[in-house]
């Protein structure tokens, strides 16, 4: 009897991610990092405190914002530790912990940062 | 008439007897239009250097004996033409990520091991006898398989796989496929074994969607597209057995 | 029994010289290197947002400087290097779909993502300027 291997779990986030990332990923960066700052069909007050605090006030933006935070970082961990081991730095527990562990962390701070957002 | 042309054929040689690593010896190989990189390893064979050793049967792209690197690509030899190497040099080397046995010959036994991990033949349901007369198909049916049943051994994939070059416990394209080609037959109810191989580190995981796989196949079998389905049904295999703790199927 | 043959294994070291595909195998993955710092970028954000005004503000306007536009060039190729490869194995991945009893090619499910893709950026575009 072969083990059954777990990757479901971190693929099926890695897709997801993957998926996140290939619709809305290069809008997403267009918008922040080149037409807002640029004041490309955006005024200057666009993406102001206020605006996106009301903006994330609501509960649906906030945890949106959170799951795409989240789905991004799986896609990354398992994608890079993949190519280290291609790389030639042999898949091991501890680098499998550093990756798919930041991931979870970092996932973890992004909602919990949005329920901030939520009710403070 | 074609007319005669020389290019030159840089081989590895090893001779486990007295090599200690491989190194390469360059031949003028004089060729004319219809030949192939084949017929050029068997006029250095017959003419320039008779302890060049290399395997091939059918010359015609079926039996899946010739398969070698040519430039770092794989190919079957008996398929590819000098023609359209010259007037570059080329250099032919054994399959990638097999051991070398002798010069362009490799041991391919750890394929066939894998081969039959996969449980590579129909598995019925219920014993049949011949007076259970025949398996019959629709033609819709045998589409569902016939594509991946055309795959003829010839390894070109493995050498193709960086994954199975990097950790060789991986199952690999295809056989892989040859897996889906069995579990996609109507008359086969063997998924639940094969499934085991499936959903194992060594299964459809130790893919990476590298896809080089798919592009070198002479037959067009695909091997990336039957391994990678193959991750959809593991991972609604692993979830939903949560849901059906009596398994699928039973 | 006779001994098995003595064979020669080659080494894997620098693999990816060996094949085109296999750099851009390597280039595919690592467009995930800057998914998932993008991902921490947004984090930031987020951070200085829950902050207060002023942390958001240098937040905001970091996005003003050269060292971001430089950064958001690069993910904005990275993102859209990963959109392209990602749809177009999304056929292999897919089970088979099939349209009046024929299955559909990989040629249409990828011309189909790429308008998914189109049609989801804009709708993104519309959302974001009129909420942003
Ligand atoms: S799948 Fe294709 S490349 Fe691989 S062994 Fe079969 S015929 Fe050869
Ligand atoms: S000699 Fe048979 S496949 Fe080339």
């Amino acid at each position: 009897m072969r083990t059954r291997s777990h990757e479901p779990i971190v693929w099926s986030l890695f897709g997801a991610g993957g998926v996140f990332a290939a619709l809305l990923g290069t809008m997403l960066v267009l918008i922040i990092g080149i037409l807002v700052p640029m004041g490309l069909g955006f005024g200057p007050d666009a993406m102001h405190y206020d605006t996106l605090r009301s903006l994330f006030g609501h509960p649906l933006p906030a945890l949106g914002l959170a799951v795409v935070i989240s789905l991004f970082l799986f896609h990354g961990a398992h994608r890079i530790y993949h190519t280290l081991h291609d790389l030639g730095i042999p898949a091991s527990k501890k680098i499998m912990l550093a990756c798919y562990g930041s991931a979870a962390a970092g996932s973890g701070a992004a909602l919990l940062l949005a329920g901030m957002l939520v009710v403070f | 008439m074609s007319q005669t042309r020389t290019i030159m054929i840089e081989c590895l040689r090893y001779d486990p007897e007295q090599d200690q690593a491989p190194h390469y010896r360059t031949y003028e190989v004089p060729f004319t239009d219809e030949m192939s990189v084949l017929e050029g390893l068997q006029y250095i064979k017959d003419h320039l250097d008779g302890s060049l050793t290399f395997r091939w049967s059918c010359r015609m792209a079926i039996c899946g004996s010739c398969g070698c690197m040519v430039n770092h690509q794989p190919i079957l030899s008996c398929q590819s033409f000098l023609r359209d190497y010259y007037p570059a040099r080329i250099r032919v080397e054994p399959l990638e990520h097999f051991p070398i046995v002798k010069d362009l010959v490799i041991d391919q036994s750890d394929f066939l091991g894998k081969l039959e991990s996969v449980t590579p033949y129909l598995v019925p349901a219920q014993p049949l006898t011949p007076e259970d007369g025949p398996n019959l198909q629709t033609p819709r049916q045998i589409e569902d398989y016939l594509g991946y049943a055309q795959c003829i051994n010839c390894l070109l994939c493995y050498a193709a796989c960086p994954q199975y070059g990097l950790n060789n416990e991986f199952t690999g394209p295809a056989a892989l496929a040859l897996l889906a080609r069995y579990n996609a037959d109507s008359r086969d109810a063997g998924q639940k074994t094969r499934m085991e191989v499936v959903n194992a580190e060594e299964g459809v995981w130790g893919c990476t969607l590298v896809g080089l796989c798919s592009e070198v196949c002479p037959k067009h079998v695909d091997p990336a597209r039957a391994i990678n389905r193959n991750k959809i049904n593991s991972t609604q295999d692993y979830f939903l057995r949560f849901l059906a703790p009596f398994g699928r199927g039973s | 029994m006779t001994p098995a043959p003595k064979t020669y294994v080659r080494p894997m070291n620098r693999w990816w010289m060996r094949h085109p595909a296999y750099r851009r195998y390597l280039l595919r993955e690592g467009t995930s290197v800057m998914v998932a710092a993008y991902a921490l970028f947004l984090l930031a954000g987020m951070v200085c947002l829950v902050l207060g005004e002023a942390a958001f503000n240098l937040w905001r306007g970091f996005l003003q400087s050269p060292v971001s536009v430089i950064f958001h060039l690069a993910a904005l190729a990275a993102f859209a290097f990963h959109a392209w490869t990602w749809f177009k194995v999304m056929p292999l991945t897919t089970p088979p779909i099939r349209f009046r009893g024929r299955s559909v090619p990989d040629r249409m499910i990828f011309r189909a993502a790429l308008w998914a893709w189109g049609i989801a950026s804009l709708i993104l575009l519309v959302l974001a300027m009129r909420f942003l």
